[in-house]
């Protein structure tokens, strides 16, 4: 076996006197791997100051609008405090201490309603989300188009036909079982998770507003307009979609085998999720939580839809002083507004650290 | 298994036998365990070897109650435990990615079976120190697996493993994470580990080498049929069929592809004379690199053009070509050879082995020179 050596080359006697090789370096060319150009930088940093302006100038002005008076409003434009004009808290009065009783009430609704319904939707739409990421659900389609056309069928009949409702349930029920065993069971076409949790997005893809009417009647017909419990039941449901679709995707990237692992060492389903699956999900269920409270807490068609005084909620407030007999009420309009935004930003202060990353590290491989 | 019946002695829990009769496996219409039947024996270190997607891993979470066993039986001591969760098969599993907690630290992760069975905490905390201790990680108790290295995780399933003393031991490829260096040393310290407990151990590897080192027996499995059951020696020396054979062993075993004809072994330039064959229109030889040598050109039984020469540190392995095939040889450290020139490989005859190239099956064939 011949060993190769190999030649060493003519460069190599010339090591020590080696010059580094020279170029030019281009315009926003990077002068290392890793590193931003100069030219680069500055442009980045003029965007990034230009947009942090255009979205952090609304809130200044609406911070300061809440302490002006009528004329330091229509004169305007002022933008500095005690140099253009004279600060007043002129509209926190009229807002907390000659209305406070309108304004605490819809401050409270809206605490209520979207903590309600956030807690509502959160529960059970990651229960749900978990089932769909950990069991195989294969629902019979023939079974579910049954079951369709018996509801349509007693909607049909109790409506149209004025039979008894009681009669006709009792009829499509026993039809159903009797249709789902002789007939359901010879089609093998099922569905999966992936069409459950499909048909469950597909809730949201629906605008609200399609839908509107509809649970404002079925609200009137069972009683509950501007009540708290409509407003809580409709956001919850209407925002579960969302939970779902999160936390099924969060769920999802928990390895398994903590789970197989923990029920391995004798752990039963519930010590197994309070002590493996909770703890892990707090990041996906913190940021959910927050995205789902700010929708529920922002949500302004079905509570202008829903509520008349008794329930009305923050941004029904707000849009009403868009209204008023005495024209658009600009300062007080900023107050509310003002402490309207503190809870969002409170909340969001409180999860942030739950929201972090690396949680998983060192669950599985390093 | 003497062996394995010394080691149950020297331990104080029981160890339990396993019996796997007729296990089956269907995801659907495929067929992932065909009739798997083994006897483990207590304090047997039993590993399933084979490629991936051979079904090994199905059958060990088959026992570990992970997977529904499709048809068949499961005993682990005197009990059925077909139909029995997990939970109360007193088992113990470590699993490939090591499943430890993230949020936990390496003491609550230790301790885990021990909390779930509601264990009071001086019992416990001391069990932990002792489990930690036999691994080495009594510094460590602190860290969260996260600010671990690999080999030190390894250590933290282990550990979580043995505090429970279960009567079974499920390993999942526990080493395959590790680095080279790494899994030499593990390797030692869980037969040194099992040994010590003599708990009944099913192993689940598609690395030969940690089923020879480590196995009382080894079962080679493949597309979910069990190939060959046997201590290592066995399987290794007396494989059943062309696919144990290639698999055991590394570099693996040589093939070369011809026929039997009159008491003929007959390859393209090969005629080799073979006793108690019958004619067979397609037989493949094999012979082991370790077991051959390089010769002068026509002084071995096969020819070949040399191709490459690699020396590995111990050894220097001689590939020659052959048409289409190649043929590995072991040779000594100090060997030298010209590549592209031609050698001969020979071999002592009763190291040669044929097989029916059709069903892969050993035949009764030996070489007669």
């Amino acid at each position: 076996m011949t060993a190769h050596v190999p030649q060493s080359g003519p460069q190599s006697g010339q090591a020590a006197s080696a010059v580094p090789v020279q170029h030019r370096r281009r315009l926003f060319e990077s002068p290392a791997i890793g590193r931003m150009a100069p030219e680069t930088k500055f442009i980045l940093y003029a965007i990034l100051i230009g947009w942090s302006l255009f979205v952090l100038f609304p809130i200044y002005w609406l911070f300061i609008t809440s302490f002006k008076t009528a004329p330091a409003v229509n004169e305007g434009p002022f933008f500095l405090p005690f140099i253009d004009y004279q600060p007043s808290l002129h509209a926190w009065r009229e807002l907390f201490v000659i209305d406070y009783e309108d304004t605490l009430r819809a401050y409270l609704n809206s605490i209520v309603i979207s903590l309600a319904a956030t807690a509502l939707s959160v529960l059970f739409g990651s229960m749900a989300a978990y089932a769909l990421s950990r069991v195989s659900f294969a629902p019979n389609l023939v079974t579910i188009l049954i079951f369709v056309a018996l509801l349509i069928g007693l909607i049909v009949a109790v409506s149209a036909f004025g039979v008894d409702w009681r009669v006709s349930a009792a009829v499509a029920v026993a039809l159903f079982f009797l249709l789902a065993r002789a007939v359901g069971r010879r089609y093998r076409v099922s569905l999966a998770n992936g069409d459950i949790l499909f048909w469950i997005i597909s809730q949201r893809i629906l605008a609200p507003v399609v839908v509107v009417v509809p649970i404002y009647m079925m609200f009137q017909s069972v009683r509950l307009l501007d009540t708290h419990l409509a407003l809580i039941v409709t956001y919850a449901v209407v925002n579960m979609p969302i939970v779902v679709w999160l936390m099924y995707d969060f769920f999802n990237t928990i390895p398994r085998d903590l789970e197989e692992s923990a029920q391995l060492d004798g752990a039963t389903m519930i010590m197994t999720f309070r002590e493996v699956v909770l703890p892990l999900s707090r990041a996906g269920l913190a940021a959910t939580t927050l995205l789902v409270m700010i929708l529920s807490w922002n949500e302004y068609l079905l509570a202008l839809f829903l509520s008349t005084t008794n329930a009305q909620t923050m941004p029904i407030l707000v849009a009403a002083m868009n209204a008023g007999e005495r024209g658009i009420l600009w300062w007080t309009m900023s107050v509310a507004i003002v402490v309207m935004i503190v809870p969002v930003v409170v909340l969001a202060v409180i999860l942030q650290k739950y929201i972090s990353k690396g949680i998983l590290l060192g669950a599985v491989k390093g | 298994m003497a062996m394995a019946g010394e080691a149950a002695a020297t331990a104080d829990t029981v160890a339990k036998r396993i019996t796997i009769r007729n296990m089956n496996k269907f995801y659907g219409s495929f067929h992932a365990l065909k009739d798997l039947s083994i006897e483990i024996e207590p304090g047997e270190f039993l590993v399933l070897l084979g490629p991936s997607g051979c079904g090994k891993s199905t059958a060990l979470r088959m026992v570990a109650g992970l997977e529904e066993i499709s048809s068949g039986q499961l005993l682990i001591g005197d009990r059925d435990v077909t139909d029995v969760l997990p939970k109360y098969r007193d088992i113990a599993m470590v699993f490939q990615s090591y499943a430890l907690y993230p949020h936990k630290t390496v003491a609550e992760n230790i301790g885990f079976p021990l909390k779930v069975a509601k264990t009071p905490k001086a019992e416990m905390d001391a069990a932990v120190r002792d489990a930690a201790a036999q691994v080495e990680l009594d510094q460590l108790l602190d860290r969260f697996p996260g600010q671990l290295s690999g080999g030190q995780r390894q250590r933290v399933a282990l550990a979580r493993a043995i505090i429970r003393r279960p009567s079974v031991f499920l390993m999942d490829e526990p080493l395959s994470n590790l680095d080279a260096k790494l899994r030499g040393n593990m390797r030692a310290e869980l037969k040194h580990m099992q040994h010590e407990l003599g708990i009944t151990t099913v192993y689940v590897t598609h690395d030969q080498i940690e089923a020879m080192t480590l196995a009382h027996r080894v079962a080679i499995m493949k597309d979910g049929v069990l190939q060959q059951l046997g201590t290592p020696k066995e399987v290794y020396a007396d494989p059943a069929n062309m696919f144990v054979a290639g698999f055991m062993g590394s570099p693996p075993m040589n093939f070369v592809e011809g026929r039997i004809a009159d008491g003929v072994f007959e390859a393209d330039g090969v005629r080799l004379p073979v006793a108690q064959a019958a004619d067979l229109s397609a037989a493949t030889l094999g012979f082991r690199p370790e077991d051959s040598r390089v010769a002068a050109e026509g002084q071995g039984m096969i020819d070949g053009r040399v191709f490459a020469v690699e020396l590995t540190g111990d050894q220097t392995l001689v590939t020659l070509r052959r048409g289409p095939d190649s043929i590995v040889v072991k040779m000594p450290k100090d060997f030298e050879i010209q590549e592209n020139v031609t050698a001969s490989v020979a071999f002592a005859t009763d190291h040669a082995y044929f097989f029916d190239s059709q069903s892969g099956d050993r035949i009764s064939a030996r070489l007669a020179l």
